[in-house]
């Protein structure tokens, strides 16, 4: 029994100091450097780094140099085996209104360690109510608008199905 | 010798403290390898900025004198001697018009002449012409038996013509083009059009981008009255190489608030400019 306690203890020291010493910073820079092979780019105005969380405030995201959202926070949540992104309040630049719905309010990213390979989304904004998920290992990306609000501009890339209208993607 | 510390609760703290030294070296060696310490940010450009400044040279206290707003065709004349509507056929694109002129029926287009008086628009029972400046309305006569757009002519309501209709105009005074400013915002508010009437793509060089070539410019649009051809090259606007897709977003983005602009251009070899003012 005594060996089981030292083994659970030397477990948790070893899950908090990997949380408490992960590099944030140079892990988002990391994603940074990433999204920016693929032309995005984010400018944030300040990062705060927590024990289990990173923030982002007031991101600017920048696609082929030209400035298409505002977000006013991201949250990165982990505790290793479970992880969660948040973007809370996204406005897409009047330039698009044309062409995306105009705001989100929240978008919420989930992943942990029981579907290591499926990432579960839930949005909410001037579109509707979004629910659905990403699939890393097959890089699909399947959403559903369980309820509808401004999609007119975006109707031609999705699929009526029974569920409600349907976005279907690979990466 | 008593201990100041029980040696097995040191060892304890010790050992922990090893882990801890030990994950941290783990980030550390992650870190040094494979993260990136650099943030990368995105450089914001500047709008398109204008040639020349208008300056008021009036005092801040004086009122400026009204803008001189053109107003043409102010005189309006329901009638034309000699001259009766027979038939409209309106669409966005084209307006013809079937008139009788001393009892022999004509049918004119846009811009067409008769007696003097140039086909100007129609709506869905009247045309308009203008001549000398004076801005002549015809209606179509109803009454008559001659009435045949009810069975061949397509009249388009004019709620949809209005709604959709281009106002402002491109004028060149063959230095200088001057483009109404509700044309720009127009094009602005109705984005699919511009791409119905001219079609635009980047040339690049690796991840460079060197300008923007024209596909194609419809004929008899606005755009063909801007002076620029099929596969010229669109190098710089106002001064400013248009090297990257935010330089050429920033004009699109902020050519309402411009005053003026000048496209430098590369048709076949040689490099010309094209000067617009905007009213």
């Amino acid at each position: 029994m005594q060996m089981v306690k030292k083994i659970i203890a030397v477990l948790f020291t070893l899950w908090i100091a990997f949380l408490i010493f992960m590099p944030k910073i140079e892990l988002y820079t990391t994603l940074e450097k990433e999204l920016a092979s693929y032309d995005i780019k984010l400018n944030e105005k300040s990062i705060e780094e927590g024990f289990t969380s990173l923030i982002l405030n007031d991101v600017s995201v920048y696609v082929k140099g030209i400035k298409i959202a505002q977000i006013d926070e991201v949250n990165f949540f982990t505790l290793l085996f479970y992880s969660s992104f948040s973007i809370n309040n996204v406005k897409i630049d009047e330039a698009f209104s044309s062409q995306l719905p105009s705001q989100a309010e929240e978008i919420i990213l989930k992943n942990n360690i029981l579907s290591v390979n499926t990432v579960s989304v839930d949005a909410n904004g001037s579109f509707g109510v979004i629910k659905g998920s990403i699939d890393i290992f097959d890089r699909k990306i399947e959403l559903i608008f369980t309820e509808q609000g401004e999609i007119n501009m975006i109707r031609s890339y999705l699929l009526n199905s029974e569920k409600g209208w349907l976005y279907e993607a690979s990466f | 010798m008593k201990h100041l510390f029980k040696p097995d609760n040191l060892k304890k703290v010790t050992f922990i403290l090893m882990l801890l030294l030990v994950i941290k070296l783990i980030w550390f060696v992650i870190e040094i390898l494979w993260l990136s310490p650099l943030a990368i940010n995105q450089t914001e450009d500047s709008g398109v900025k204008s040639l020349y400044y208008r300056i008021k040279l009036t005092p801040n206290s004086m009122k400026a004198p009204p803008k001189e707003i053109k107003k043409r065709h102010k005189e309006v004349i329901e009638n034309i001697k000699d001259i009766t509507l027979l038939a409209i056929y309106n669409a966005s694109d084209i307006t013809v018009v079937t008139i009788e002129y001393k009892k022999k029926s004509k049918v004119l287009g846009k811009g067409d002449n008769i007696n003097g008086f140039i086909l100007e628009s129609a709506g869905n029972n009247f045309a308009i012409f203008t001549k000398k400046e004076i801005e002549y309305k015809l209606i179509l006569l109803k009454n008559k038996k001659m009435l045949t757009t009810k069975s061949s002519i397509n009249v388009v309501p004019p709620t949809i013509e209005n709604k959709n209709k281009i106002e402002g105009e491109v004028v060149y005074d063959g230095e200088v083009r001057i483009i109404d400013r509700s044309l720009l915002e127009y094009y602005a508010k109705n984005e699919k059009e511009i791409y119905k009437n001219i079609g635009i793509s980047e040339i690049t060089e690796g991840t460079t981008v060197k300008g923007f070539k024209i596909n194609f410019v419809r004929k008899d649009s606005i755009f063909e009255k801007l002076g620029v051809h099929r596969n010229d090259v669109i190098r710089k606007v106002n001064g400013q190489e248009i090297t990257n897709y935010n330089a050429a977003f920033s004009v699109y983005k902020n050519i309402n608030k411009a005053e003026n602009i000048s496209l430098v251009i590369q048709r076949g070899k040689e490099e010309m400019e094209l000067e617009y003012e905007i009213n």
